[in-house]
């Protein structure tokens, strides 16, 4: 299949509260449209999954939404407010500030900073106190209840015992799991996870679904990712949406998705194109 | 919860106390014309700039040279209004006494000075801050160029005494406490510039252990996850601009006083080199080091290096090489070594009170 033969799949209704929304989002990059007519939504509590082969323009359509790029056309609305559009010019902390977090595909932690400070910082966001309060330290009360809730979050994810370690000293898995906590720092409703299990083995996996799952419920949150283990996504999402060439090609549950000849196709390559090679 | 270590940061605190007892004590029993004073006024100077670059530089990531500039705005601000109003016509010569005919008091001045050096950092910032990296560094470089030549210009005389040199204004000197028959009775004029600096690096070190500091630190790691963390880029790196460019124009005034005149020629771009210097060998990202450096660098240039100036015979040998000029070629040297085998400085990253933590690790094991 090549790209011109790549037809776009319609976004399918559901009953739920609407938290994500795109609409016909498109982003051009000089000659090549990494994401194209891309319409999706997500509802409130729900897991959804974005996959697709490579290059597929996952990560960009991660990077529209969080106003990292600004989309050559189509809207984005978080709530039904307007956050990302041709026109309107949004930045990531804003972005971040209306409730959506992220984390990185290769992971982009504070490497200067110890594991307990990069929580830390990204509690800066929420803080009341302005600089002078912060520098003469007369905010003792919020940073005490920060620092809890800093600890709280390590407890989480089970990162107490490196605390004070420096964050790029920790084992793979261990630094994605302290990019989720910082993530959950910032008090998101939306967390964005981009390949969260990239690099972990079969049962690192089984233990992240597990933990996604369980902080979606702690944290009230709703969950978008990108992944490209087959299994952990089939196990813990509502509903998927499958990009190839940047366009939409099939969405709906994992059932659905797995029976797909289109998908299939997408991934293995069609039949006549196996008999051909 | 996590406890926080105490014990560190009161040795920090007695570390700090002796130096400033000593600092009093040297002053009053040695002879004020000792060598060891002109270093510990110029070094105390030289730190609290050397602090607020590597607040910008080493903290925040954003290469900067325009240090000399906002120090200069500083001296000059502070030099125009100290100046006693008797004392004008004279320094004010060929501009009929300047435009200002009025004195505030020394702290006023200081805090204007500063004030002044982060208004021109606030507009400066705002199209220059869009700028990364080296371009960054040169465009700041360009800066401080321009507002030399600006307050050369003969029409900017009235108020900046054109190329002229200002003095007659209070300088570290003047913090001695005199008797009614001029004698001093107790020296201050290096315990002062001691405490000036100390109070702005204090501020310096507070700002860097708040939650902005940590912000600031963030966006150095890694701009992109900063600014998906909610930190506004913008805004933050113009406040730690400013606030790097207030404490450089503290700085600068500190140096006004030191020199006791000041002249726009002074403050060249080889200025921000030797700070940017001190930054380097006391390591990029250490408030401790910037400081330590500090004394070390003017120790040596103004002191320890001196002989290598003047014709040395050790008996009837002369020394090759030695004449005016060669201490620059050793200093060079040495910046050369430091580069290439100490690149991490004299502190790294690490602090005053991460020494004793450090030890006391060791020594439970």
């Amino acid at each position: 299949m090549s790209e011109l033969d790549v037809k776009v799949v319609p976004d399918v209704e559901t009953a739920g509260e609407t938290v994500l929304k795109l609409e016909h989002l498109t982003m051009q990059f000089g000659g090549v449209i990494a994401v194209n007519d891309f319409s999706m939504h997500i509802d409130k509590g729900e897991i959804v999954a974005l996959i697709g082969p490579n290059g597929a323009g996952k990560t960009t359509a991660f990077n529209c939404v969080t106003s990292v790029y600004q989309p050559t056309k189509g809207k984005i609305f978080f709530h039904g407010q307007e956050i990302g559009s041709d026109k309107l010019h949004m930045t990531p902390d804003k972005v971040t500030a209306q409730g959506i977090a992220r984390t990185f595909q290769n992971i982009r932690l504070f490497s200067g900073m110890t594991v307990f400070e990069n929580i830390m910082t990204a509690m800066h966001l929420r803080r009341k106190s302005n600089l002078f309060t912060q520098v003469l330290h007369l905010n003792a009360e919020e940073e005490k209840a920060n620092r809890q809730k800093a600890w709280k979050l390590l407890e989480t994810v089970g990162l107490t015992d490196v605390a004070e370690e420096m964050a790029t000293s920790l084992p793979y898995g261990k630094q994605r799991l302290l990019e989720i906590a910082r993530a959950l720092a910032t008090d998101p409703t939306l967390l964005l996870l981009d390949e969260p299990a990239a690099g972990m083995n079969p049962q690192e996996t089984d233990e992240l679904g597990e933990f996604i799952v369980r902080i979606k419920k702690e944290f009230d949150l709703t969950v978008f990712m990108i992944e490209h283990h087959m299994n952990l996504v089939m196990d813990i999402s509502d509903r998927i949406y499958v990009l190839d060439f940047g366009k939409p090609i099939a969405n709906g549950t994992p059932e659905e998705v797995q029976q797909n000849p289109v998908v299939i196709a997408a991934y293995l390559g069609s039949e006549e194109e196996v008999e051909e090679a | 919860m996590m406890k926080k270590e105490k014990k560190p940061a009161l040795i920090t605190w007695i570390i700090v106390a002796v130096i400033y007892a000593a600092v009093f004590v040297a002053e009053q029993v040695l002879p004020p014309t000792s060598m060891l004073f002109t270093v510990l006024k110029k070094g105390a100077t030289y730190a609290l700039v050397a602090v607020s670059m590597n607040l910008l530089n080493g903290f925040t990531g954003i290469f900067s040279l325009g240090q000399a500039g906002f120090m200069m705005i500083g001296a000059y601000v502070y030099g125009i209004f100290t100046i006693p109003v008797e004392s004008r016509p004279v320094v004010y010569q060929y501009y009929d006494g300047g435009l200002i005919q009025f004195t505030v008091p020394v702290v006023v001045a200081l805090v204007l000075a500063g004030l002044a050096a982060a208004f021109f950092a606030f507009l400066i910032g705002l199209p220059v801050l869009r700028l990364k990296s080296d371009y960054l560094a040169i465009a700041t470089l360009g800066f401080a160029e321009i507002m030399r030549v600006l307050i050369q210009w003969n029409n900017m005389g009235p108020l900046t005494n054109g190329s002229n040199m200002l003095r007659l204004y209070p300088s570290f000197n003047d913090f001695n406490i005199k008797d009614a028959s001029g004698n001093v009775t107790v020296y201050l004029s290096t315990l002062v510039p001691f405490l000036i600096a100390g109070v702005c690096i204090g501020l310096i070190v507070l700002l860097l252990n708040s939650g902005y500091g940590r912000a600031l630190k963030s966006i150095r790691d890694d701009e992109i996850a900063a600014e998906a963390m909610g930190i506004n880029l913008a805004h933050h790196k113009r406040l730690a601009f400013c606030i790097s460019s207030f404490f450089a124009g503290v700085g600068g005034a500190m140096l006004a006083m030191y020199q006791t005149t000041v002249q726009a020629k002074f403050f060249t771009t080889a200025m921000t080199y030797e700070i940017l210097l001190i930054v380097v060998i006391g390591g990029v990202g250490s408030v401790t080091g910037s400081v330590l450096s500090s004394f070390l660098f003017v120790a040596a240039s103004e002191w320890w290096l001196r002989f290598l100036d003047e014709k040395q015979m050790i008996g009837n040998f002369e020394v090759p090489l030695l004449r005016n000029g060669f201490r620059l070629v050793v200093f060079s040297i040495i910046i050369m070594v430091v580069v290439l085998f100490f690149r991490k400085g004299i502190m790294g990253t690490k602090e005053l009170p991460d020494l004793f933590r450090r030890k006391r690790k060791e020594a439970a094991k």
